[in-house]
């Protein structure tokens, strides 16, 4: 255990790696706890690199190669570090009909980076989104918590402004 | 004591503040320095008064008067006005919300009328996290009902009895499901609710969990109840934490109230349940893959048998059910199967909620009974198609589904009908598309989705998806081959008989779906390299462009008139169109429909600009072009579509004549076109620029009796038909016959032909005329009518937004006092004396659909009433007049009366001597449709010419190189289109002076620098 | 809570109908501020902070707030209800905090309906 949690530690903080433990002790012998266990994991943590899934592994007794599967599997899960911020453009049907690809292949020039990616300066990590259910409002992006409407591409450096 | 004789009370609170009423103050406080008034004036902030969305505010003492929505730039004029003048400034005026205004009731917005809720009852009623008000609304009282005093065969046959069936997407039925889980023989057995949603588009779940939650909960406890279970799962996507976390209020406070978990209501029934986050993977919507999840495992489907309801979540019975499902199965318990299946159809019992979303006015959450027509839920309920586009097809089941396009508008909706339609019902998201969508890039965008998702755990699915996804994508980028739809067909097939779960199987749907009914769009864009959406932007330059019939190079002229390069913008016109001055005046400009600026305000005015091009730069000589073939051609009807092949030809080196019935030139373009819109000059410039050319026009010639066939045939080797549709349709009513009741067109050549006794009142049409009609030909002949001093009227049976005439033309109609009567169609016309004397008419309401999307008119019974008229005008359609033609040249026509081209040909006809276009061949069609007939034809005939002579194929010659800068703003502000200035109506009824007046240069250059360049590559 | 018995559940219900048409001090107007996704997303937490700024600051005592999921009608988000006692409840719609701060001034305090917001008076009927 000592081991692994120095590896981890290379990465994150004793904070993390300390509620990590704990996160993993309260799920401990629960049938299908994996994907909760993750879920956490990845709010404390901000990504799942292999060190982590090595942790949860043997901490729920589970082969490498279950977690693994897991984490790649759901879009949810990155093994990469993300931005600070998240910029996720809707791509459901009503808002591609209503513009959404538009938005995403202005973003796309703007960051200089493709969807999936981070900027260098490691501020905004771009990803499109199946739906959010706010079809209403389309085209729709939301940026970490906040949902924008009706956005015109016009009005995006507007909008990210408000995130630095 | 200082006296004032004007007391100004300028808002200061919050909210004007925050509309700027801190600079109005100090507009005020400088002018009225300014204008030496301050010992006169006083200027005093108050509090805020509570108008506060209109703010800033001013009310001005003693007259009371109250100023609103103001601006430091308003002040100067108020002040000057106001406390110089005296003179009350209306404009900035507020106006008392009128007593005439009525409020209409929840029942009045058809919106929420046609709606029938059951699941959705509580909608905005209740506060989600009080389980007292969710109580209060009969909550729980069914689960008290089924646990208290029914067995659990009695609940299930109570499902089964109700007709409920799945709401998720498959319909199976509710009561079925639960029959087999709780006949299978378990000690541990689940329920869980799907509440994943994966449909991009649908959000009918989101909203029960978040608005709702309880109704979720307590038919799982029915659910539970009714197969013996313990034990419960809710697995929500996270990508839905509002709804989360309402869910986790409502089982917190269930569980608290003794409502759920251990000895619910007292009666030692134990039911306890948990939710389970997604994790952003669509695949987990599916039965065996959602349990699968839960169990900690890649989300990916298991083959069946066994079903879930014998071997589900870690191999025990379950049942799965959907959120919409589970939130009615409360009520049926309480208020019984009857009253639930007392709406709906033979199998589809019950209500649906739809996600109403896309090009639709009223976006939102609709709650109707199976079996209601797409129409009423698209028109009635979702308002229609906004931005006046067309309604192209509707969407329904998300990326298993399939398009519903407009010749089915009056389908009832239910599962059985939608399938038969060649979609599905799934969840319910229902997605409107206008004409503004590609079907071939929708089927891409679909596919793309489904490839995403793929779970990849079997190869038709995860091979399939991928190969048909990248067949489409060519074809979306012009890279598409003959055999590319075969091919997607056959995929398809397989595809959907072997993919283990619901996905794979259902994933083709869509490409499907948009091959039943739009394969032409697939054809064109692999054979003809079009996108008519303009969506595909592989295909074409500018949407403007590609639009166009003819192709005319737009983005091209419009940057030469920001240039100031008249000259050379009048050059690029010529290089396609024969008749840009025409065109100019009176082009439907289809272009425009597309312009994407049109996306941002408003469309380029491509046509006034045209028109722009053709008053303010000299025309580029024309000079004759020396005859150097042999063959001579013949063009019988000098209208667009045969003096632009005559032309063509003419430059090919072709001896051309062109023979024409009447005493003039231009077809439709003078004999149909008033000259208010379409000057003769103008007209006249166009045509003898062809002349100039060396092609002969010979008028007064009627073919068939002034020449015959035979001699034409003799002196000409090939003819073209471009005889034109100037035959007014009739009505079909009794007194059609009368003196004074004119065919459009007729009444139009009539006039044209008799000007100048039609102008002295030689001739006349008396004082009240009524034209039936909605077309363009309807309104001409209404304008001109009007400008013989007549009271017209127009009597349509539609309503306005039906009418195909320009939008443009109906308004500059209503402008000049011309009556518009909706809904209206004539039953008969009576005369004394031989001359019509009056019209009796129905009205008519609006019935089912038809296959273009309009609604049929349907007399109303006893609606009867009469108009007293001195004329009638019949405009409501015209076909052509083949009296003319001798059946034994073999050119066939078909029964609507038109030339027939010959299968596999665009323009040849039966007889290969004879080719026909224009609206001889395709029916009342446009001038630039003409236009570009004439093109192909003269393209079809030079080709035939070279093939029978074993030439090689013609090769255009280069064109003029005219150097188009590439001027792109950085940055655009909102500006709307450039108004044309018009003489005004009241001056111009009295005259057929021309009543557009064309922009002035300063205008026309500010209109083209709106153009956003679309045909810029980068 | 306590645990519930199915009398409990009726006279519940009892308790909070009579609670919506009892004329005491406590409750005059009710407020309503719809808040599903879709009305977050447009603007309704705004409105909703501006509506109890407003309230506090007017110091009044008899009206009550409460939120609700979606109302169905996602296109004019953010909508708002207004019910004053004894008259028919009254929902606005593409409500913002400027609007918000009109209709709580002039109809919840002084009973002036602003019409030039207002979609439509009434409730959707169950049948």
């Amino acid at each position: 255990m000592k081991v692994e949690d120095t590896e981890l530690l290379k990465e994150f903080t004793p904070e993390q790696v300390e509620k990590l433990n704990s996160i993993i002790e309260k799920h401990k012998g629960k049938a299908g706890a994996l994907i909760p266990v993750l879920e956490e994991a990845q709010v404390c943590l901000e990504y799942l690199p292999l060190t982590v899934q090595k942790k949860i592994a043997a901490g729920l007794n589970l082969p490498l190669s279950r977690v693994y599967g897991v984490v790649t599997f759901y879009s949810f899960f990155t093994m990469t570090p993300r931005g600070k911020h998240t910029i996720r453009v809707c791509l459901g049907t009503a808002c591609y009909v209503r513009g959404g690809k538009v938005l995403t292949e202005t973003l796309e020039k703007q960051f200089g980076i493709k969807e999936g990616e981070t900027t260098a300066d490691r501020l905004f990590t771009l990803e499109s989104v199946r739906c959010l259910g706010a079809c209403g409002l389309g085209p729709v992006i939301v940026i970490d918590e906040d949902v924008h409407g009706r956005v015109k591409p016009g009005k995006i450096k507007e909008i990210l402004t408000q995130y630095n | 004591m200082k006296v004032f004789r004007s007391h100004l009370l300028l808002c200061g609170g919050t909210g004007c503040q925050a509309s700027g009423s801190l600079g109005v103050k100090n507009a005020i406080l400088e002018e009225i320095v300014k204008r030496k008034l301050a010992d006169e004036i006083k200027v005093v902030e108050t509090g805020c008064n509570g108008f506060c969305a209109l703010g800033p505010i001013l009310v001005i003492y003693p007259e009371g008067v109250i100023y609103i929505n103001l601006k430091p730039a308003d002040i100067p004029e108020l002040v000057e006005e106001h406390l110089v003048k005296g003179r009350i400034v209306e404009k900035l005026l507020y106006r008392e919300p009128g007593t005439d205004k009525i409020i209409p009731t929840m029942q009045d917005i058809p919106f929420f009328a046609h709606q029938e809720l059951r699941a959705l009852k509580n909608r905005g009623l209740i506060d989600p996290e009080k389980i007292e008000e969710y109580i209060a609304r009969d909550g729980y009282a069914g689960m008290a009902k089924a646990l208290t005093e029914m067995t659990p065969d009695q609940i299930v046959q109570e499902m089964l009895d109700s007709g409920l069936r799945g709401r998720g997407g498959a319909g199976f039925p509710t009561g079925l499901k639960w029959k087999f889980a709780a006949q299978s023989p378990s000690d541990v057995k689940y329920v869980l609710c799907n509440a994943d949603e994966g449909d991009p588009g649908a959000f009918m779940d989101r909203s029960i969990l978040e608005a709702d939650p309880h109704s979720v909960l307590e038919g799982m406890v029915i659910a539970a109840k009714a197969i013996g279970s313990g034990h419960g799962y809710i697995y929500c996507r996270a990508e839905y934490p509002l709804a989360i976390h309402r869910l986790n209020v409502a089982i917190d406070q269930a569980k608290e109230a003794g409502l759920l978990g251990k000895d619910i209501l007292g009666t030692g029934f134990n039911f306890d349940l948990e939710i389970y986050q997604g994790a952003g993977a669509f695949v987990c919507g599916e039965e065996t893959a959602l349990m699968t999840s839960i169990e900690g495992k890649r989300g990916m489907p298991r083959p069946r048998p066994p079903f879930p309801a014998v071997a589900g979540l870690w191999q025990k019975p379950s049942i799965l059910n959907n959120v919409e499902t589970l939130a009615n199965v409360g009520q049926i318990i309480l208020r019984g199967a009857n009253w639930y299946s007392s709406v709906g159809t033979e199998k589809s019992k019950g209500t649906k909620v739809f996600a109403l979303t896309g090009d639709v006015n009223n976006v939102g959450l609709v709650e109707v009974p199976m079996g209601t027509k797409l129409g009423t839920i698209v028109y009635d309920i979702g308002g229609g198609i906004p931005k006046g586009k067309k309604f192209k097809a509707a969407q329904l089941g998300g990326p298993s589904g399939g398009m519903i396009p407009v010749q089915h508008l009056n389908a009832p909706v239910d599962y059985e009908k939608v399938m038969e339609l060649g979609a599905i019902m799934g969840s319910g998201g229902l997605i409107v598309m206008n004409e503004d969508k590609c079907a071939v890039d929708m089927a891409r965008f679909f596919m793309d989705f489904c490839q995403d998702e793929s779970c990849g755990k079997c190869t038709p699915c995860r091979e399939g998806t991928k190969r048909m996804l990248d067949i489409l994508t060519d074809i979306t980028k012009g890279k598409g081959k003959a055999g590319d739809i075969e091919l997607l067909e056959d995929m398809a097939s397989v595809i959907k008989n072997s993919a283990l779960c619901g996905l794979g199987q259902t994933a083709p749907n869509p490409v499907l779906s948009t091959l039943r009914y739009f394969r032409k769009e697939y054809e064109e864009h692999i054979f003809e390299h079009r996108c008519r959406a303009t969506v595909c932007h592989a295909m074409y330059k500018s949407p403007c462009q590609h639009t166009c019939p003819i192709e005319m190079d737009i983005p091209s002229y419009i940057a030469l008139i920001r240039e100031g390069r008249f000259e050379d913008a009048y050059k690029i016109l010529l290089q396609t169109n024969p008749f840009p001055s025409v065109c100019g005046r009176v082009c439907d400009h289809k272009c425009q429909s597309k312009c994407r600026r049109g996306n941002m305000d408003e469309p380029l005015a491509i046509k006034f600009l045209k028109r722009f091009i053709t008053d303010n730069a000299p025309r580029p000589r024309t000079e004759p072009v020396p005859v150097t073939r042999k063959e001579k051609i013949a063009v019988i009807g000098a209208g667009p579509a045969g003096l632009t092949a005559a032309r063509d030809l003419a430059l090919r080196g072709y001896k051309v004549t062109v023979f024409e019935e009447l005493n003039k030139a231009g077809g439709m373009l003078y004999w149909g076109i008033p000259s208010y819109r379409l000057p003769r000059n103008i007209l006249d410039g166009e045509i003898d620029d062809i002349r100039a050319l060396g092609v002969e026009i010979k008028l007064n010639t009627r073919i068939g009796k002034d020449i015959t066939f035979a001699k034409l045939e003799k002196e000409f080797d090939y003819i073209y038909l471009a005889t034109g549709a100037h035959k007014s349709q009739k009505m079909g009513v009794k007194g059609e016959d009368l003196k004074n009741v004119y065919g459009g067109v007729e009444f139009l050549r009539d006039f044209n032909n008799n000007e100048d006794e039609w102008l002295k009142g030689e001739k006349t049409l008396g004082k009240k005329v009524a034209v039936i009609g909605g077309g363009n030909s309807a309104i001409d002949a209404a304008r001109v009518a009007l400008r013989l001093a007549s009271e017209v009227t127009i009597l349509y049976r539609r309503l306005r937004a039906d009418m195909p005439a320009a939008e443009e033309e109906i308004k500059a109609a209503e402008d000049e006092g011309i009556k518009i009567e909706y809904l209206v169609a004539p039953l008969k016309i009576d005369g004394t004396k031989g001359k019509v004397s009056s019209i009796t008419c129905q009205r008519m309401t609006l019935g089912d659909f038809d296959n273009s999307g309009r609604k049929k008119p349907v007399v109303v019974a006893g609606s009867e009433f009469q108009l007293s008229v001195d004329a009638i005008i019949a405009a409501i359609g015209q076909v052509p007049d083949m009296s003319f033609m001798d059946k034994k040249i073999g050119v066939e026509i078909n029964k609507w009366d038109c030339y027939n081209v010959g299968k596999g040909y665009k323009s040849r006809t039966t007889n290969p001597r004879y080719f026909a276009g224009g609206d001889a061949e395709t029916g009342p069609d446009t001038v630039i449709a003409a236009i570009g007939a004439g093109h192909q034809a003269a393209d079809d005939i030079d080709a035939a010419i070279r093939v029978a002579n074993g030439e090689p194929a013609y090769v255009k010659p280069t064109l003029e190189d005219i150097f188009v800068p590439l001027v792109i703003d950085e940055d655009s502000e909102e500006v709307p289109q450039m108004l044309m200035p018009e003489l005004h109506h009241d001056t111009r009824k009295m005259s057929f002076a021309e009543v557009e007046l064309g922009f002035g240069r300063e205008d026309a250059i500010k209109e083209a620098c709106r153009c956003l360049r679309c045909d810029a590559a980068v | 809570m306590a645990k519930l018995t199915i009398d409990d559940l009726k006279k519940i219900k009892e308790k909070v109908h009579k609670e919506m048409s009892l004329r005491d001090g406590d409750r005059r107007v009710k407020v309503t501020v719809h808040m599903g996704t879709c009305g977050i997303a447009s603007g309704a937490k705004e409105v909703m902070d501006t509506l109890l700024e407003e309230i506090e600051a007017a110091k009044v005592h008899d009206v009550v707030v409460t939120t609700s999921g979606c109302m169905g009608l996602c296109s004019r988000e953010p909508l708002v209800t207004v019910e004053v006692l004894n008259q028919e409840p009254i929902k606005y719609e593409y409500v913002n905090p400027n609007k918000i701060r009109q209709i709580f001034k002039r109809h919840v305090l002084s009973g002036e309906v602003q019409t030039p917001f207002v979609l439509a008076k009434g409730t959707e009927i169950i049948k």
